[in-house]
């Protein structure tokens, strides 16, 4: 990420267990594509700046079969989806959701667990994460629950392609002071120097597996031995015929192999051009106040030369002027739109085009994979 | 008065002394200038209002006179009546009395009462009038009024039914005082009602009498003067003076409606008619010239209104006015009439004299009367209904303003040659008329324009000819509005110029030249000055483009057509832009003073271009353009978004939406319905829908031109049908394809090497087996038209950007640039020093030192170098 992580921070990585990993995972995967949304519990340690997050539970409203008012909507509505996602999106700030939160962490503690809620979770597809819910929502957690909360974001979409793909975001110090004040104004994010790269900071994340797990990892039968002579298979079916890849499942498998690039960066483009559409109507809509205040500014310059002139002649005449600032009543100056919105498209387009980055990335070089063994003879 | 009352049959005891009385008056005003305000401030009235009412009155006075069947009083006939106070006290009575009468036949017992009241008013002065004697009218009306009023009241008393209280009241106090006033007239109300008949007609016999005598007197008074010349002629003027028309008057005579011209509440048809009689009266050419020209300029200023036209009738003695004044110049060299260097005479009295060279000049501009004549019917024609019968009647007009017209460019054009006169015509009076020629001739097709030369020529006089157009030439008629045009190109500059261009290539077009019409249209340029021309220029222009168009349309040039009429008839304002018609526009505020304007722009409409004939045109073009492109675009967003057509395309959709489509009814459901059979590959069909539009009658060679548009369908139709079935073939036979389509093998064969050929079609040409082998998968995957689509849009965002970049800068150049430039600036700076540097190193202390200073230090230090 572009915001450099401040040396003081009180958190400086964040450490998973693979529990909450599993659950994350779970969760997300089955109400795609409606996001996922739920809490983390875990701890501080500020002895190494660390935050572990080591539980974790969804938000009744993220599931469908829990609210009453989508379980007798009905689920062909072309809105129903929509609603769905803004539910589902304005979760974590819900009244309803907030006691849950709290009755949950008390019956946590009483099992034992860390119960301190650390930050919240969301999935999404193809990086689609970054919109002004997401924003308040991670604003609502880091004013409730201090500085230190994060936000996971695990995005379904990439990870169905065959590596997980999860990610611990939290919002800058800067942005936080800018949206204290409330307004974000050309003026307001000039003097802050605020920059769509400056909202949120990306935090480093390490899966912990528990003593217990690695113990029961090792147990699990081992990589397939190494032979001297490969014997290369000739057909697909032997490929899946075979023993040792069948059965076992950490074997390195053919996923992993997978060229088709296409559906995926037609995805991303898709939204990205959304994004660039729904950026030159912010556009648009900042030109249209330009334009709307010259106008009026220029009504009240002459206006303001008028009196000015008037005065003079009242001046000459023994009259007594009249004020100058009468303008404020008269005219109204357009208020001008919030940026926020053109700051996170921005912020949103960096994200897609990060993705297709990295999946061009890797796909290059499973190209040089296959070139090499398709062509034996030269390269590599 | 007196002459008034004849057929009413009232009285007037005094119109004698009153006549007398007039009389004295108009001998003693005879040599003074007589005007009618003159006569009606003496008698201290309101002079709008009284030359008004007179104006009324010489009317009806006259109608009434003529019913009397009086031969003596004949001369007195036309003459504006003056009248005194006297006259006008009776004239008030007797409309009061009017008033009376009618509102005693409804029965209005308020406005009796009102009216009652205000006769009595008006009673005494003329009581002192009369010698202290009531006027008869008065004691009649009064008699009839008590009749009434008690006949109202005994009826009253009798029936039930309420009258309306305020009637009731009226009439109540309308009884007392009736019955209090009445006492005094006692004597004449008896004798009234004695014998009505008899009391009335000892008033009409005191008044007959005198009046024969009076015209009488004067007529013998004039009679003296008559004597001296024969051709002498009385007329009684204004105010009752004798307007004596002579020869040698004529002048003064002009002069004086000169100065009334102009003025408020100058009676123009009065004026009209003294010169009318002037012209008779005239003896020498000059004196005709003279009156003619006023009494034109005069003609012509009665509709100097906005609202009005001019009528028929005076249009036609306008016309022949410049036929005669024309005729007198035609036979006259010797007198000429010039717009500049001539100014008439001060002294009227005294003969005019020719000029050194042997010519007399008058100041006029026939030039600007033919101009004005032909504004004139314009303006007339602008305001007929086009369907009727009278505007046909009014449009026959044309061709003796035709004549008229080259008659007049004739007299310039010899006025140009001749060398006699004082100071030399200017060209542009020839121009304007060569220019006027020319209007009345573009837009006419070859065989009207030679009968309307024919018969011009006939009227002019042998002995004239044109050097500009000669009489022997006149039939061929592309020549002549050649030769009127080339003449203009040469002699005229700005509008007129273009104006001459626009009416040739119009006239070209007019007659299927299309490629020379639009090499001229091209060639002349005027499509990127047009919009600093004035608006008529601008609707000439619009008009030609079309016509142009129209041209390549029946040439068979679909794209062409299209392209020209693309502008005119896309803008859904045709009718505005051709200045065929006003069109409301619902959201467009127009003050009146512009849609007045937009009136007089107005074409008359036998100039009009038909415009269901343009809308078909427009849209059959659009049509054989648009579906193959649409076919070819197929689902791809970005091809779709290529647009020939607007308009035909927002109908097309408007069609589509349609639930049900019945059997179409007009040209445009005609065309919409060929759309879609053409872009189903019906090709057939819609042949059909196209050829039984009826318009198509209106053109030239229909026949020819329908053959074409067949042809055009059925190659359009191939195109279409590959570019929309070309995915599902794998080869395609071209004698099938022939046969779908009934075109000739070889020409299919041209058509799909095109496409080939403009890689519209992913295929190739069997030559040997006859067929056409499609490749597959040539299309651009979704992924690659995203990233296309992609690319298109990033490169928008950027140049918003930059357009953002540039308004926020412009007023602080390179504010932003600021860091990045000062480096920049540096660098080369720095290069050039280093260049500088060792150019005075390496080189001898030359030339090159000194180059190498003015690179470092640059700017004033330079220069100052180099003036050392």
């Amino acid at each position: 990420m572009a915001a450099v992580l401040p040396a003081d921070a009180p958190v400086r990585q964040v450490q998973l267990s693979a529990l909450v990993v599993m659950r994350l995972i779970k969760h997300s995967t089955q109400i795609f594509p409606t996001p996922a949304t739920g809490c983390l519990v875990g701890m501080e340690q500020p002895k190494t700046a660390t935050l572990e997050i080591t539980n974790s539970f969804p938000f009744p409203a993220s599931n469908p079969d829990n609210t009453a008012s989508v379980t007798t909507s009905n689920p062909m509505d072309p809105y129903h989806q929509a609603d769905q996602l803004a539910l589902a999106l304005a979760a974590p700030r819900a009244k309803g959701s907030v006691s849950y939160q709290n009755e949950m962490i008390k019956y946590l503690r009483e099992v034992n667990v860390d119960a301190q809620g650390v930050g919240w979770y969301v999935s999404c597809s193809m990086g689609n994460f970054v919109n002004a819910a997401f924003v308040e929502n991670q604003v609502f957690y880091q004013r409730a629950t201090g500085e230190q909360s994060c936000v996971l974001v695990f995005d379904v979409g990439r990870s169905s392609q065959g590596s997980l793909n999860l990610k611990a975001y939290r919002l800058s110090k800067s942005f936080m002071e800018a949206h204290k004040e409330g307004k974000f104004t050309s003026e307001s994010i000039q003097k802050s120097s605020l920059r769509y790269q400056d909202i949120l900071i990306e935090l480093p994340l390490k899966i912990h597996n528990s003593h217990l797990l690695t113990s029961y990892l090792h147990q699990l039968p081992n990589i397939p031995t190494t032979t001297d002579s490969l014997t290369l298979p000739t057909t697909i079916a032997e490929i899946h015929r075979n023993p040792s890849l069948a059965s076992n499942p950490l074997t390195p498998n053919l996923d992993n192999l997978d060229l088709s690039i296409d559906p995926f960066l037609e995805k991303t483009l898709d939204q990205l051009l959304e994004s660039i559409e729904s950026h030159q109507t912010e556009q648009n809509n900042a030109q249209y106040y330009q334009r709307s205040l010259a106008r009026e500014q220029a009504k009240v310059k002459t206006w303001k030369e008028k009196r000015a002139s008037e005065n003079v002649l009242r001046v000459q005449q023994k009259q007594t002027p009249l004020p100058e600032d009468e303008w404020t009543k008269l005219f109204k100056l357009p208020t001008e739109p919030s940026r926020l919105e053109a700051m996170l498209v921005g912020r949103q387009v960096e994200q897609y085009a990060r993705q297709i980055d990295g999946f061009a990335g890797t796909v290059t070089g499973k190209m040089f994979g296959v070139r090499g063994g398709l062509v034996p003879g030269e390269g590599l | 008065m007196s002459r008034f009352f004849h057929g009413d049959s009232s009285s007037d005891s005094s119109s004698d002394e009153e006549e007398l009385y007039s009389g004295d008056e108009a001998t003693k005003a005879a040599e003074a200038e007589s005007s009618e305000e003159d006569s009606s401030e003496n008698e201290g009235d309101d002079s709008d209002s009284s030359s008004d009412d007179e104006g009324g009155k010489t009317g009806a006075s006259r109608f009434l006179r003529e019913a009397s069947d009086d031969s003596d009083e004949e001369d007195e006939d036309k003459v504006t009546v003056v009248k005194s106070a006297k006259d006008k006290r009776f004239d008030e009575l007797e409309g009061t009395i009017r008033l009376l009468e009618n509102a005693q036949k409804i029965s209005d017992w308020n406005a009796l009462n009102e009216n009652y009241d205000r006769m009595n008013r008006q009673l005494p002065t003329l009581q002192r009038d009369l010698d202290g004697k009531a006027p008869k009218m008065y004691i009649k009306s009064i008699a009839q009024l008590e009749t009434q009023v008690m006949e109202a009241f005994e009826k009253q008393k009798v029936t039930p039914k309420k009258m309306n209280p305020i009637a009731q009241k009226s009439m109540n106090a309308l009884r007392q005082k009736i019955r209090k006033n009445n006492k005094e007239y006692m004597t004449d109300l008896e004798a009234y009602r004695k014998d009505p008949e008899e009391f009335m007609k000892e008033d009409v016999v005191e008044e007959t009498a005198p009046a024969p005598k009076k015209p009488k007197k004067k007529l013998l008074d004039n009679d003296t003067t008559l004597d001296a010349n024969d051709e002498g002629f009385t007329m009684v003027g204004a105010g009752g003076k004798a307007m004596i028309y002579t020869p040698e008057s004529i002048l003064k005579h002009l002069r004086t409606i000169l100065e009334a011209r102009g003025r408020k509440n100058t009676d123009r048809l009065e004026q009209i008619k003294i010169m009318e009689r002037l012209l008779d009266v005239a003896v020498t050419d000059y004196q005709r010239i003279r009156v003619l020209l006023m009494l034109i300029a005069t003609r012509f200023d009665l509709t100097s209104g906005t609202g009005s036209q001019m009528s028929q009738e005076q249009w036609k003695l306008a016309q022949q006015g410049i036929a005669q004044l024309l005729d007198i110049l035609e036979e006259h060299e010797e007198i000429v009439v010039v717009d500049s260097g001539a100014e008439n005479p001060e002294d009227d009295e005294k003969a005019p004299e020719p000029s050194i060279k042997g010519v007399l000049e008058i100041p006029g501009s026939v030039p600007s009367f033919v101009e004005r004549l032909d504004d004139e019917l314009t303006r007339v024609l602008q305001s007929i209904d086009p369907h009727t019968a009278e505007y046909v009647e009014r449009l026959q007009d044309e061709p003796s303003l035709y004549s008229n017209l080259v008659r007049a460019m004739l007299y310039t054009e010899r006025l140009k040659a001749n060398d006699k006169l004082t100071v030399p015509q200017p060209q542009e009076s020839i121009n304007r008329v060569i220019m006027r020629r020319l209007e009345h001739l573009y837009f006419k097709p070859a065989s009207v324009v030679t009968v309307l030369e024919e018969g011009t020529w006939k009227s002019v006089p042998e002995t004239l000819d044109s050097k500009i157009t000669p009489r022997s030439e006149g039939t061929d008629i592309n020549n002549l509005v050649q030769t009127l045009a080339v003449y203009l190109f040469k002699n005229a500059e700005g509008i007129i110029r273009a104006r001459a261009m626009l009416c040739q290539i119009y006239f070209l077009a007019l007659h299927d030249q299309y490629y020379k019409s639009r090499d001229m249209m091209l060639m002349s340029h005027l499509q990127d000055t047009i919009a600093s021309f004035d608006v008529n220029t601008q609707i000439l222009f619009n008009r030609t483009l079309t016509q142009v168009g129209l041209c390549a349309f029946r040439q068979g040039l679909v794209y062409e057509c299209q392209t020209a009429l693309q502008d005119i008839c896309g803008s859904q304002r045709q009718k505005e832009l051709l200045a065929q018609g006003l069109q409301i526009q619902r959201y467009s505020q127009i003050t009146p003073e512009q849609e007045r304007l937009e009136r007089q722009r107005q074409l008359p409409f036998h100039m009009h271009i038909n415009l269901e004939l343009l809308e078909c045109v427009y849209l059959t073009c659009s049509m054989l353009l648009e579906i193959p492109t649409l076919a070819q675009a197929g689902s791809s967003p970005e091809l779709r978004k290529r647009v020939i057509s607007k308009s035909y395309r927002r109908m097309l959709e408007y069609h589509e939406r349609q639930i049900f489509t019945g059997p179409p009814e007009n040209t445009r459901d005609h065309v919409m319905q060929a759309s879609k059979a053409l872009a189903a590959g019906e090709w057939k069909k819609a042949s059909d829908f196209i050829l039984s539009i009826k318009i198509w009658e209106l053109l030239p060679d229909s026949e020819g031109i329908k053959a074409m548009l067949g042809q055009q369908i059925q190659e359009e139709g191939l195109r279409t049908y590959l570019f929309t079935y070309a995915p599902f073939y794998d080869t395609l036979q071209v004698t099938k394809l022939a046969e779908m389509f009934e075109l000739g093998q070889q020409k299919v064969t041209a058509l799909v090497s095109k496409m080939i050929h403009h890689e519209e079609l992913a295929a190739a040409l069997d030559q040997v087996n006859g067929a056409i082998i499609f490749r597959k998968g040539v299309e651009l995957s979704r992924l690659q038209s995203l990233a296309l689509t992609l690319s298109d849009k990033a490169s928008g965002l950027i140049e918003s950007n930059e357009r953002v970049l540039e308004q926020r800068t412009q007023g602080t150049a390179n504010a932003f640039e600021r860091q990045g430039g000062r480096g920049g600036r540096g660098g080369r700076g720095g290069r050039g020093g280093g260049r500088g540097r060792g150019g005075s190193g390496f080189a001898s202390r030359g030339g090159g030192g000194q180059g190498g200073g003015q690179q470092f230090t640059g700017g004033a230090l330079g220069s100052a170098i180099r003036a050392q």
